[in-house]
C-alpha cells in the first residue's frame, strides 16, 4: 500500500510518498501561489515514485496551505504530523521542537501520541525568519552563517525580542568592530533560547527531536547543545517530518477502515490547482 | 420590536442598544453596569432597565488610546472608546465595580469622560469570607441610599424580594436552557447561547425570562439549524466574550462548545439569591460567594489540591454533567485575572484527567487561522 503526504508550509512545500518505507520525496519553495504549485510538487513527487495518481490509497495534506490541496483526502494538522513522523524515526523521542520559515513548535509525545504542545506563529523572532533578516543585512547567505557562527571565540549578546530590534542591534556590533563569527554566534543563542523558553512550557525530556529547515544549520543545533546540556536529535532531512508523518497517519487511516471490513473514503482527488471560488 | 425567540436574540445581539433605546424613547430609564457583580435586583427595583456595557470586538479604537495605557484589557478599552464615540448615550446612571483591577479603574475613568448624571462604584472584596460578606452588605446599603438620592424614591424589603424573585426566574430559565445542550448533539449551539446570553443584558428581566420561554421551545420543536454530532463536546473558560467569532471558529471544527464558565454566559446568571429576611444578606452571599470568578480569592485550605478543589470543583462538575470531553481555555491578550489562573487550572484538569488546551486571543474577529490550528490539533489529539 503506498500513502502520499504533502506538508504546505509557509516558505517550503515538501512531499513525500512512503510504502513501507520512504519511496520518494520533494522539496520544493512555497511562494506566494502555492496553491498552484501543490499539485505540481505531488506529481513530481508521484513521478519519481513511478506509482499512477490513482493507485495511492490515501492522501493527507498538511501545514499551513492545507486547506488549499484539492487532491487531498484529509487534512490534519502539521502538529500532528510531525509528532508521527518523528516518531517514526525516532522511536524514543519525547519531546520535538520544529523550527520552521515563519513559526517554531514544541511536541510532547508519550505512548507515541501528541500529549501536549506550544505554538509560536506571531512572532518572527525564533523563526527561520529571523536568520533570513540578519542574513540579508550581513549581506550573507543563509547557508554560510551556522558554519561561521560554530568558529566564534566569544558570543556577542543579542536581543531576541524583536527582529527588527536585533538588526539594528547587529549592525551597531559591527560598527563596533566585533567579529562576525561572534554576532553570528549571539544570533544563534538569541534563537535557541528564545525557542527553549517557549517549548520549557511543555518540559522539555529526552529524546529530543530537533526538526524544520532550522535544524539543518549547525550553528542552531550547536546552540541548542549548549543550553540542552546535551546534543539534539536531527533527522536525515529535517524538513520531510510532517509530510512523512502524513503519509504514514494516510496508511493508519486506510488500514483502520480496512479492519473495519470498509473501504477508505477518499475525497475528490482532483489533481489540479486549487481555485479560489469552488 | 416584534421579533420573538431566537429570532429576537440574534437582532439584539447584532444591535446591541436596539431595544433599550426603544424603551428609552418610550420613556423608560437605562442604569448602564459593567460585570456581574453589581446588584441588578436593586437597579429593576428603581424601575430601571439594566444594560451591561460591553465592548465590540469590530470597532478599531480611536479615542481610548489618549487615555489609557497599551497594555489594558482590550475589551475595556474599547468600552471606553464607545462610549466616548456617543455610543451610549441612552444611559443615565452607571454602576462601576470593583471587579477586577483594571475594571476598577476603568470605571473612575469612564465616569471622568463621560459625566453620567448618576454614577456609583460598588466596592467588592476579594476574599470570599465572612468579613466580606458584611462588608459588601454595607456597601449595598450604600448602593441603595445613592439610588434613592437620585431617584427621590424609596424601595423597602418587600419589593426588593419581589424583584429577586423575578431574576431569580431568569436565572432558572437561563440554568434550563443550557440544560439543553447536555444532549448530544446540543439543541443549540455555543454560537448561538452567547447571542442569547448578550441579547438578555440589554434587556428587561421579565423581556428576558419571556424571551428564553419562548427559545426553550423552538429549539426543541426545530427541525432545520440544530447542531450535529460531533466527536468533540468542549467547555469554553474565561474572559468574556462580546461576539460569536471565536466561539465559530471553535465549532466550525470537529467540536460543538456545550457548556461554559465565561463572564458573559453562566457566570452573569448561575446561582440564585437566597431570599433572606434582610435580602442584603441573601444578597452579598450570593454576589460575592455562590457566583464563581478568578476576581475572587477563595481561602486557601491545607494542600494546594484542596485550594484547586475550592477554585475549580465546580468547572469539573460541570464537565461531569454535560458529558464533557475537552476544556479550552482562553482569555484576551492582557487579562491578567484569567491570565494568572491558567497553570493553576490547567494543573487542576490534568490531574483530574480531563483535556485542557489554553487559547490567548486578542478580542478581535480576524486572524483567528493560528488559533483554529490550534484547536484543531487539541481535537486531533483527544478524540
Amino acid at each position: 500500500m503506498f500513502c502520499a503526504g504533502i506538508d504546505i508550509g509557509s516558505t517550503m512545500t515538501k512531499a513525500v510518498v512512503m510504502g513501507d518505507e520512504l519511496v520518494a520525496q520533494v522539496i520544493g519553495p512555497t511562494g506566494a501561489e502555492h496553491r498552484h504549485l501543490a499539485n505540481k510538487v505531488m506529481e513530481e513527487a508521484l513521478k519519481r515514485a513511478g506509482i499512477p495518481f490513482d493507485d495511492v490509497a490515501c492522501i493527507i495534506a498538511t501545514g499551513y496551505g492545507r486547506i488549499n490541496v484539492p487532491f487531498a483526502d484529509k487534512q490534519i494538522t502539521e502538529i500532528t504530523c510531525h509528532a508521527r513522523g518523528v516518531a517514526y524515526l525516532f522511536p524514543t523521542v519525547k519531546t520535538i521542537i520544529d523550527i520552521g520559515g515563519q513559526d517554531a513548535k514544541g511536541i510532547k509525545i508519550a505512548g507515541g501520541r501528541v500529549v501536549n504542545f506550544v505554538m509560536n506563529d506571531k512572532c518572527a523572532a525564533g523563526t527561520g525568519r529571523f536568520l533570513e533578516v540578519i542574513a540579508e543585512a550581513l549581506g550573507l547567505k543563509l547557508n554560510e552563517i551556522g558554519e561561521l557562527s560554530v568558529r566564534a571565540a566569544s558570543k556577542a549578546k543579542i536581543s531576541n525580542t524583536c527582529t527588527i530590534f536585533a538588526e539594528q542591534e547587529v549592525v551597531s556590533r559591527i560598527a563596533e568592530g566585533i567579529p562576525i563569527e561572534d554576532i553570528l554566534a549571539g544570533l544563534h543563542e538569541a534563537i535557541a533560547s528564545r525557542v527553549f523558553r517557549m517549548a520549557e512550557k511543555i518540559k522539555i525530556e529526552r529524546d529530543m527531536v530537533l526538526t524544520g529547515g532550522v535544524a539543518k544549520n549547525i550553528g542552531m543545533v550547536k546552540a541548542f547543545e549548549d543550553l540542552l546540556g546535551y546534543p539534539p536529535l536531527i533527522p536525515e532531512e529535517p524538513l520531510l517530518t510532517g509530510a512523512i508523518g502524513a503519509a504514514l497517519l494516510g496508511c493508519e487511516l486506510v488500514k483502520k477502515a480496512r479492519d473495519k471490513g470498509e473501504a477508505f473514503e477518499r475525497g475528490e482527488r482532483r489533481l489540479e490547482a486549487a481555485k479560489f471560488f469552488q | 420590536m416584534t421579533a420573538k425567540g431566537l429570532a429576537k436574540a440574534k437582532e439584539i445581539y447584532a444591535k446591541r442598544d436596539l431595544r433599550v433605546r426603544e424603551l428609552n424613547a418610550q420613556g423608560k430609564k437605562i442604569m448602564g453596569y459593567v460585570c456581574a457583580y453589581p446588584t441588578l435586583e436593586m437597579v429593576t427595583a428603581m424601575d430601571y432597565v439594566p444594560f451591561k456595557i460591553l465592548g465590540s470586538m469590530d470597532e478599531p479604537i480611536t479615542k481610548a488610546d489618549t487615555q489609557v495605557p497599551t497594555i489594558i484589557c482590550p475589551m475595556l478599552r474599547s468600552m471606553l472608546d464607545l462610549g466616548m464615540k456617543g455610543k451610549v448615550d441612552f444611559i443615565e446612571g452607571f454602576i462601576g465595580a470593583h471587579t477586577c483591577d483594571c475594571t476598577e479603574k476603568f470605571c473612575h475613568l469612564y465616569q471622568y469622560n463621560m459625566e453620567f448624571p448618576y454614577y456609583h462604584f460598588l466596592d467588592v472584596p476579594h476574599i470570599a469570607h465572612e468579613a466580606s460578606f458584611g462588608f459588601l452588605k454595607s456597601g449595598m446599603q450604600l448602593l441603595q441610599k445613592t439610588l434613592e438620592k437620585h431617584t427621590g424614591k424609596k424601595i423597602d424589603t418587600d419589593r426588593l424580594k419581589e424583584e429577586i424573585k423575578k431574576h431569580n426566574a431568569l436565572r432558572a430559565l437561563v440554568r434550563e436552557l443550557y440544560g439543553l445542550r447536555k444532549q448530544d448533539p446540543p439543541l443549540l449551539s455555543g454560537s448561538e447561547n452567547l447571542q442569547i446570553m448578550l441579547a438578555l443584558m440589554a434587556m428587561p428581566i421579565e423581556e428576558g425570562s419571556e424571551m428564553v420561554r419562548d427559545i426553550i421551545a423552538e429549539v426543541k420543536e426545530r427541525k432545520v439549524g440544530r447542531p450535529v454530532k460531533k466527536a468533540g463536546r468542549l467547555l469554553l473558560w474565561g474572559s468574556p466574550l462580546t461576539e460569536t467569532s471565536i466561539v465559530e471558529m471553535i465549532e466550525s471544527l470537529n467540536d460543538n462548545v456545550v457548556m461554559d464558565d465565561i463572564c458573559t454566559g453562566t457566570r452573569h446568571f448561575w446561582p440564585d439569591v437566597e431570599i433572606t429576611p434582610d435580602p442584603l444578606d441573601g444578597l452579598a452571599k450570593r454576589y460575592l460567594n455562590d457566583l464563581k470568578c478568578p476576581r475572587t480569592f477563595r481561602e486557601t485550605t491545607a494542600s494546594f489540591e484542596e485550594d484547586q478543589e475550592a477554585r475549580f470543583g465546580y468547572i469539573r462538575d460541570y464537565a461531569k454533567d454535560w458529558n464533557v470531553n475537552g476544556i479550552i481555555l482562553q482569555s484576551m491578550k492582557y487579562c491578567d485575572t484569567h491570565g494568572y489562573e491558567v497553570p493553576a487550572i490547567k494543573a487542576y484538569f490534568d490531574r483530574i484527567g480531563i483535556p485542557a488546551m489554553y487559547l490567548e486571543h486578542e478580542y478581535t474577529m480576524v486572524a483567528l487561522a493560528p488559533l483554529k490550528t490550534r484547536v484543531e490539533a487539541f481535537l486531533e489529539m483527544i478524540v
